[in-house]
């Protein structure tokens, strides 16, 4: 059992390469890459459970004999949390990858299969390295290996576009974080965590190192204003590869957050506060954003920011119990962010997935543009529709039982702590509530726009349901929100191990039965409202045997020609949530209206504004530009001059040192 | 348990469409005309039981599955309330989101069974539906801090029987919950001066425009469903407002149904003196109705609980 993760890191960094070398018999390397895929998720997977159903962390450790430290990786329940994440979304994917790309003309695929491999090892090893050095060495991997495997499409140029945007945010991130662990090396004398956490830091270090790596840890999550990669890189990508960009990639964020709180412990207040409003803010913010988008995948994108707002609001919940140390809080809050954790993943990732199932079939993830495709897509509609009732947060779905911890996390916080505590967590609770109203609003357009009705432009009568592989992944997604819906106990079990590890915070029995024993009872309930469902279900069934049941066109309120470009289209659908929000939000509208008795052609678009790409960073861009271009003085492209500008440099150093 | 659970849920089944019954006869009362039986309500849905189903060829399951989910959820949420002397079979830390969530699964599925038609004037009115609910929900959320922070439980049952006691302490908190979540009910339950009930015309209509192409069972699962709707978040305002509970169990019984008649009447009363609002009216109403809710928690904030 012990040795697993590291066999599942070999195979796969074996097979990599052999991927790479058997290029030329396709054949071969996609059978490589799937029995591999199955051999390193599998092992990978099965170290992960072990460790959470045992709660103890294993380690190995290999000096490097460099003063970097060693190569020190460590699974401890934080670790296993994210590794059960990671290696069950990358199997599902990497299986509906292969499907997806099977005939995807002249694409050398087997790079993108290497590529899928170094992803998911250098992922492996952000949430298992022990040491600052490695851990950095394997955040670059990731973010590498994610630029090169967004670019799939790079015969367009909105992707190249996309792929360079993610790159230049996520170095700007790595940059703070660098800073940071400098900070804390310096601090503590020390790269490895373990020996970081000994040493207590000031309060002061302590807000200036979190800020740091919200800064840093936040561009890659997408904490609103940082997010603007996000809804351009998801819609770039592959289906596969968004859904595990969006399920998994962000989530390292999540995890790098965590590891700080882990390792500095005490933080002033502002802290806890700070990421409650990022949480308020990211979260209406994605979800408003999300009600504006015309395309499926942008719409999901914009999903991951609301879901990482939610994420983010469980984190503040665990700090606030942290700083005022109490046991219960902490663990409900940091369960319930890294349950939310698991259950964005799994639903997002099968959203995901069945928007690529709609674009693979109809060629086009316009949400205006579709309609009706539950007839034709029968299965896909119905995972789809799992996935929105899970991502909504309602009830029998797994999204609820992490939305529940959360928001049973900021009431406690607010029964026990100060008056700063009960504004903040008020105004948590609100938002969280707003954030699940907006987001059935989302979602009933979604999948109202997109599988209801009628198609709104081309007939779709052709579309098929995609391989049945593409379906397996689907499925298994779709089954295990409902598993988590209904047996809720055995991954909450698992959350609150993981959560009682980053706040080193024992679980007493107690505690854990009161947070486990009432999702019991709303498992109960929803026995209940099964049992009932299937009673009026029944009763229908038999009264329908009685009673003649007819077939008529939908009634169009006496007009006789209804056509079904005058159904209700998605744009129509959102507006009046946006029209309240108008203040919040920006709005481009452009057309000329319809004038005179004989109006000639009219047309209206409308699309929401990013206030903070426009407005925040498109200035700051131009400024660096703009200094760029002053700083053009010095540049003259001779080898020789930068070596003398080097060497004056040293100088300077060594002049400033002497004073 | 299995018992209380049948017996509150039978009591619900029976007695909720009997609240609609009470306003259509206030409201003949005030137009002075004798107006429809009390009962009038049940011959309705039992005439829709009696008809057959007619499908709209663009529909498919999910237009069947929105009022059996829909009347399954609403029923369910009733086992969460007390009812006059009957106590919640279910109650739990933490139920109150169960409760919320219970709603908005069936709105959920309403309006995408509306979707499911592809009618326009039926987008319409999900649309709306969407964009009232989340206002609605951050209100009622808001109401359900207020109660939480003066009780320190987050069990429902426990939040809303308020003492005597704490009607002398928190009268103007507990004043403006009241007037708050009063609107939320009238938002929910699509009544008067949010939404019509009895309006024909589907420019203007939210609720009744969402159902349009539903017959026989299906609309009378969906009528059900409404009439308990109405049933149970009626019986969670009345449980705030009867100030006194631990009496023996035929008083606390009498006061409760007492307390659901005389609401019954009083939004009789509110439907025949006022008029529809226009529907960008209806926005604000519910910012005013969260503006209340919040003086209530500012009141708590500078009180102190």
């Amino acid at each position: 059992m012990m040795d697993f993760f590291l066999y599942s890191l070999t195979i796969l960094s074996v097979s990599g390469v052999l991927i790479i070398l058997t290029t030329r018999f396709r054949k071969m390397s996609e059978s490589i890459f799937l029995i591999s895929l199955i051999l390193g998720c599998g092992l990978g997977f099965i170290s992960a459970v072990t460790i959470l159903a045992s709660r103890t962390p294993i380690d190995y450790r290999l000096n490097f004999r460099m003063p970097i430290g060693e190569f020190y990786i460590g699974v401890d329940p934080l670790s296993a949390f994210f590794l059960l994440v990671i290696t069950i979304l990358f199997f599902l994917a990497g299986l509906y990858g292969y499907s997806y790309l099977k005939d995807h003309g002249k694409k050398n695929l087997s790079v993108h299969y290497a590529l899928y491999h170094l992803a998911l090892i250098s992922l492996m090893l952000v949430v298992t390295a022990q040491n600052a050095v490695l851990f950095l060495m394997a955040w670059e991997m990731v973010t590498v290996t994610s630029y090169f495997l967004i670019v799939f499409y790079d015969e367009r140029e909105v992707t190249r576009k996309a792929g360079y945007l993610f790159l230049i945010a996520a170095h700007t991130g790595t940059f703070c974080l660098w800073v940071m662990f400098l900070l804390m090396a310096r601090h503590t004398g020390a790269m490895n965590f373990d020996q970081m956490m000994l040493t207590p830091f000031p309060l002061p270090l302590a807000g200036l190192l979190f800020v740091l790596g919200v800064i840093g840890f936040g561009v890659k999550t997408g904490f609103i204003p940082l997010h603007i990669w996000l809804p351009h890189a998801h819609p770039a990508a592959p289906s596969h590869v968004s859904a595990v960009l969006s399920a998994v990639m962000i989530k390292m964020g999540v995890y790098g957050l965590m590891r700080i709180i882990f390792i500095i412990k005490d933080f002033p207040e502002w802290c806890a506060v700070t990421l409650l409003l990022i949480g308020m803010i990211s979260g209406v913010g994605g979800v408003l954003y999300a009600l504006g988008q015309h395309e499926i995948k942008k719409l999901l994108a914009y999903h991951s920011i609301e879901n990482i707002g939610i994420i983010t609001l469980g984190l503040g919940t665990g700090l606030w119990g942290q700083i005022y140390h109490n046991e219960s809080v902490i663990l409900v809050g940091y369960a319930g962010a890294l349950l939310h954790v698991f259950n964005h993943a799994v639903f997002k990732g099968l959203l995901f997935l069945s928007a690529g199932s709609v674009i693979r079939s109809t060629h086009t993830g316009e949400i205006d543009h579709l309609g009706g495709l539950l007839k034709h897509l029968p299965w896909t509609g119905c995972l789809f529709l799992i996935g929105s009732l899970s991502i909504c947060g309602l009830p029998l779905f797994n999204g609820f039982v992490s939305e529940w911890l959360v928001f049973r996390g900021l009431f406690e916080g607010m029964f026990q702590f100060k008056m700063n505590a009960l504004i903040f967590n008020s105004l948590g609770i609100i938002s969280l509530a707003l954030i699940g109203g907006l987001a059935a609003a989302c979602f009933a357009k979604a999948f109202g726009a997109i599988f209801l009705g009628n198609s709104r432009s081309v007939d779709f009568t052709h579309v098929k349901e995609n391989s049945p592989i593409m379906c397996v992944s689907m499925f298994v997604l779709g089954g295990i929100c409902l598993w988590i819906g209904f047996f809720p106990t055995q991954m909450v079990s698992f959350a609150l191990g993981a959560a009682s590890t980053i706040s080193s915070a024992q679980i007493s029995t107690t505690i854990e039965e009161a947070i486990i024993f009432p999702l019991l009872k709303v498992v109960l309930v929803l026995i209940i409202l099964m049992t009932i469902a299937v009673v009026l279900i029944l009763f229908k069934r038999i009264a329908m045997k009685f009673l003649p049941i007819e077939n008529a066109p939908t009634w169009g309120c006496g007009y006789s020609l209804p056509t079904r470009r005058m159904q209700y289209t998605a744009s129509s659908f959102a507006e009046p949530i946006l029209r309240i929000f108008r203040n919040v939000l920006g709005f481009n509208v452009e057309g000329n209206k319809p004038k005179g008795y004989f109006p000639d052609e009219a047309k209206i678009s409308s699309h929401v504004l990013e206030a903070s790409e426009d407005i925040l960073f498109r200035p700051i861009f131009k400024f660096i530009e703009f200094l760029s271009v002053k700083f053009k003085i010095i540049q003259y492209g001779y080898t020789q001059l930068y070596l003398l500008y080097i060497f004056i440099f040293l100088l300077v150093l060594l002049v400033w040192k002497m004073i | 348990m299995g018992f209380q659970i049948l017996l509150h849920i039978g009591i619900v089944i029976i007695l909720s469409p009997l609240l609609l019954g009470i306003i259509g006869k206030t409201k003949a009362f005030f137009a002075g005309r004798w107006g429809a039986p009390l009962l009038q309500p049940y011959y309705d849905i039992g005439k829709l039981l009696r008809k057959g189903n007619v499908y709209s060829t663009t529909t498919t399951w999910i237009f069947q599955a929105a009022p059996i989910v829909s009347l399954a959820a609403v029923l369910v949420s009733s086992i969460l309330i007390p009812m006059g002397g009957l106590k919640a079979p279910f109650s739990f830390w933490g139920d109150i989101i169960l409760f919320a969530g219970l709603y908005a699964l069936a709105r959920f599925f309403i309006i995408i069974a509306a979707l499911d038609t592809g009618s326009s004037f039926e987008g319409m009115g999900a649309s709306r539906e969407a964009a009232f609910s989340c206002l609605a929900e951050i209100v009622l959320f808001l109401d359900f801090i207020i109660l939480a922070l003066l009780s320190k439980k987050l069990i429902l049952s426990e939040m809303i029987m308020r003492n005597i006691l704490s009607w002398e302490l928190f009268g103007p908190v507990l004043l403006l919950v009241v007037a708050s979540y009063f609107l939320v009910l009238l938002t929910e339950n699509a009544r008067i001066p949010i939404d019509d009930p009895a309006t024909h015309l589907e420019l203007t209509m939210i609720h009744e425009v969402m159902v349009l192409d539903h017959s026989g069972w299906d609309l009378a699962y969906i009528l059900y469903g409404a009439a308990i709707k109405l049933f149970v978040l009626g019986a969670l305002l009345v449980n705030i407002l009867i100030p006194f509970h631990g009496l023996p169990a035929i008083v606390q019984f009498m006061v409760f149904w007492g307390g659901m008649i005389i609401l019954a009447i009083g939004l009789g009363i509110v439907e025949s003196c006022m008029a529809r609002l226009r529907l960008n009216r209806v926005p604000q109403l519910l910012t005013g109705a969260f503006v209340l809710a919040l003086v209530g928690l500012l009141i708590i904030l500078v009180k102190g609980v």
